[in-house]
């Protein structure tokens, strides 16, 4: 159990490409930390610099306190999870756990009971006397897990584990993943590209892109509150509707143009816009999927679309829309929310009308790609 | 063209084809037994021959007319085989022992570390590996003269010989070592190993086959060495290994007399070698061909 603190953090490759730029971070004891991104953001060079296995350009590692950097990773009192496992082939599953014990020179009897009780935990109790290669893929997840679990390390590192993993068996690890993080309540970094593990897994989230960090946040905040459009569009799935349009500034009132509409924006967000200082002007005008809703027909504040593809999730509805400037929308509708008319008016070629609450309207400046309420200064 | 014409005239060419392949495998069957006779002739010749008791000089016949193991006798108890056996054995097992242990190192140095010039320090001991071995002679004399381990005292000298450039047979086991996954390293490190036990407890024990082979590789290069084993014991009994003692059987003076000796000499010498083989052929060529298949 340890703080973790990461100081103008750089890695620069020997071919000078920069991998990471002045990453600053501190991680508090016993909280789950996910770094998200697409792929070639630096996320895992970052966690594999705080692991000792990347050598750190600059800046400084903290681990409890104590500067990192020169040490080696066994010297580091850190555990971590591959995303191909790892384990090592030639041991069976009772002995890759025990390996790291009996390096320790821990004493046998001592490295049976914890071995046993890591198993017990993870359901592999079973499957010790096997070798790797006889388990499956979540199986052998578990014992990478459990190989970790019986060092008790200070810090818990986690690189993109489930990827792996079918889409089912990926569900049911994150939950076990969530269980076995109450269970152990030490500090985790986690690693992965997929938005959703990150949401549900992290209490908080760091959005990377191109070596530098987009957004420090907790699920909700990022969600909520992006500060930017690369943030906006990265959670959430599916992904954020963005699109060109002006801002307009009547009196206190403030509204969008998207399409010829015209849509007032309400709630807080009028508020914030205000506060701000916002004058009108182009923007980007970001709606998540989820809020925008059919309306029911021609309004000053509904958007005339076309019905393009109609993708039946079974809860909800996934409409892919254009309107007539060309704009593609994504849609998501609850299907309890439909009537039999309804549905089976959606058919490809459908003409149909869009809007969209205006408290759940994103503004980014359209040169910048901030938010306009939310952004750094 | 009826039904019947048709599934005849396929039978038959079925049947053309059948005999054509029976035919090609025939003469490659019989090529190649020949090759193999060939190849063998002078195995069962000198197998015969050192268990021709009638007299030690050539004859022009190859079956022995009186047969026994008087020349086996003689050879170890009437000349210094014994001796250059012994020498032989521990210039091999040496030279085994360190050169693996280098030739591992070295390896897994280069698959794993990155540090400068690696790749030009690749290429200059491939490079290097090109030149004939025999171009140092006279310099390797000289240095091994001045500090006396020449002549008598040829066999630590040998060792030092045979084990001074074995880095650079680092191919073939740094090619097998690529295709262990670097994450292993890397989880054995976390779990507290040092890069030592990782090369020792991790990466050696998937790499069985490449050991292997590297030790047998080790061990054969002295065990039939002549050249360096010649110049450097120099004509002195005591420092020479089976190879150069032996041939000292063929010279004019000696050959009437020892020339049977000679071929049981020859038997005595790929005994181990044969039993080796025999242990440990199943690794050797998982250890030659391994490297290209993804561990």
């Amino acid at each position: 159990m340890a703080s973790v603190k990461l100081t103008n953090v750089k890695k620069i490759y020997d071919n000078n490409v920069v991998a990471v730029h002045d990453f600053n971070l501190d991680i508090k004891d016993k909280e789950f930390v996910v770094f998200v991104g697409p792929s070639g953001c630096g996320k895992s060079t970052t966690l594999r610099m705080v692991a000792g296995l990347e050598e750190i350009s600059d800046g400084t590692v903290e681990i409890d306190g104590e500067v990192v950097n020169d040490l080696q990773p066994k010297d580091r009192n850190i555990a971590m999870v591959f995303q191909n496992y790892a384990l090592y082939p030639h041991m069976t599953v009772y002995d890759n756990i025990a390996f790291s014990l009996r390096l320790k020179k821990v004493p046998e009897d001592v490295i049976y009971a914890k071995v046993t009780n890591a198993a017990e935990i993870l359901g592999i109790t079973q499957y010790l006397m096997r070798k790797p290669r006889a388990l499956s893929g979540g199986q052998r997840q578990r014992v990478a897990i459990g190989r970790a679990m019986v060092r008790d390390s200070k810090v818990f590192l986690m690189d993109e584990p489930l990827s792996n993993l079918d889409a089912k068996l990926r569900n049911q690890m994150r939950a076990e993943i969530i269980l076995l993080r109450q269970k152990l309540d030490t500090t985790f970094i986690y690693v992965t590209h997929d938005q959703t593990e990150a949401m549900t897994l992290g209490d908080r989230i760091v959005i990377m892109k191109d070596g530098y960090i987009m957004q420090v946040g907790t699920p909700m905040e990022v969600f909520e509150k992006p500060s930017n459009l690369f943030v906006a569009e990265f959670i959430g799935a599916p992904k954020m509707n963005v699109l060109k349009t002006n801002l307009v500034k009547e009196g206190d009132r403030y509204f969008v143009t998207p399409c010829g509409a015209k849509i007032e924006v309400t709630g807080y967000k009028e508020k914030l816009l205000a506060e701000k200082g916002v004058q009108g002007g182009e923007i980007l005008l970001g709606a998540r999927p989820e809020h925008i809703v059919l309306a029911d027909g021609p309004a000053e504040n509904a958007i005339p679309c076309k019905l393009e593809v109609n993708e039946m999730m079974g809860s909800e509805l996934h409409l892919h829309v254009f309107s007539e400037d060309g704009t593609r929308w994504i849609v998501r509708v609850p299907t309890i929310d439909l009537s039999e008319e309804q549905r089976q008016h959606l058919t490809n070629g459908a003409d149909l009308y869009i809007t969209f609450e205006g408290k759940a309207m994103h503004f980014f400046d359209p040169e910048t790609e901030k938010n306009l309420i939310y952004g750094e200064e | 063209m009826s039904k019947q014409d048709i599934t005849y005239g396929t039978q038959k060419r079925h049947m053309g084809m059948r005999a054509a392949k029976t035919l090609s495998n025939t003469a490659v069957y019989i090529i190649l037994a020949v090759i193999s006779v060939i190849w063998l002739i002078p195995f069962v010749f000198i197998v015969l021959e050192s268990f021709r008791c009638e007299c030690h000089y050539q004859v022009g016949y190859i079956i022995p007319q009186k047969w026994g193991f008087t020349n086996y006798i003689e050879l170890f108890q009437k000349t210094d085989f014994p001796k250059w056996y012994l020498n032989t054995f521990i210039i091999a097992l040496f030279t085994a022992v360190i050169q693996t242990f280098i030739v591992l190192c070295m390896s897994y140095t280069l698959s794993r570390f990155r540090f400068k010039m690696r790749k030009a320090l690749m290429q200059f001991m491939l490079i290097l590996g090109f030149f004939p071995g025999m171009l140092t002679m006279i310099i390797l004399y000289r240095v091994l003269k001045d500090i006396g381990l020449t002549q008598e005292h040829a066999v630590p000298g040998l060792i030092l010989v045979y084990v001074a450039s074995s880095g650079m047979g680092y191919y073939v086991s740094k090619g097998f070592f690529d295709t262990i996954p670097k994450s292993l390293d890397e989880a054995a490190r976390i779990d507290g190993a040092t890069r030592a036990q990782v090369l020792f407890r991790i990466i050696l024990p998937l790499a069985k086959p490449i050991v292997i082979y590297t030790i047998l590789t080790a061990f054969m290069a002295p065990w039939g060495d002549f050249v360096f084993a010649k110049y450097i014991s120099f004509g002195a009994s005591a420092g020479m290994n089976v190879a150069v003692g032996l041939n000292s059987f063929l010279s004019l003076d000696q050959i009437m007399n020892k020339y049977t000796l000679f071929c049981a000499g020859g038997v005595v010498v790929a005994i181990p070698v044969v039993i080796l083989f025999l242990c440990l052929q199943r690794y050797y060529v998982e250890g030659v061909t391994g490297g290209a298949v993804k561990g």
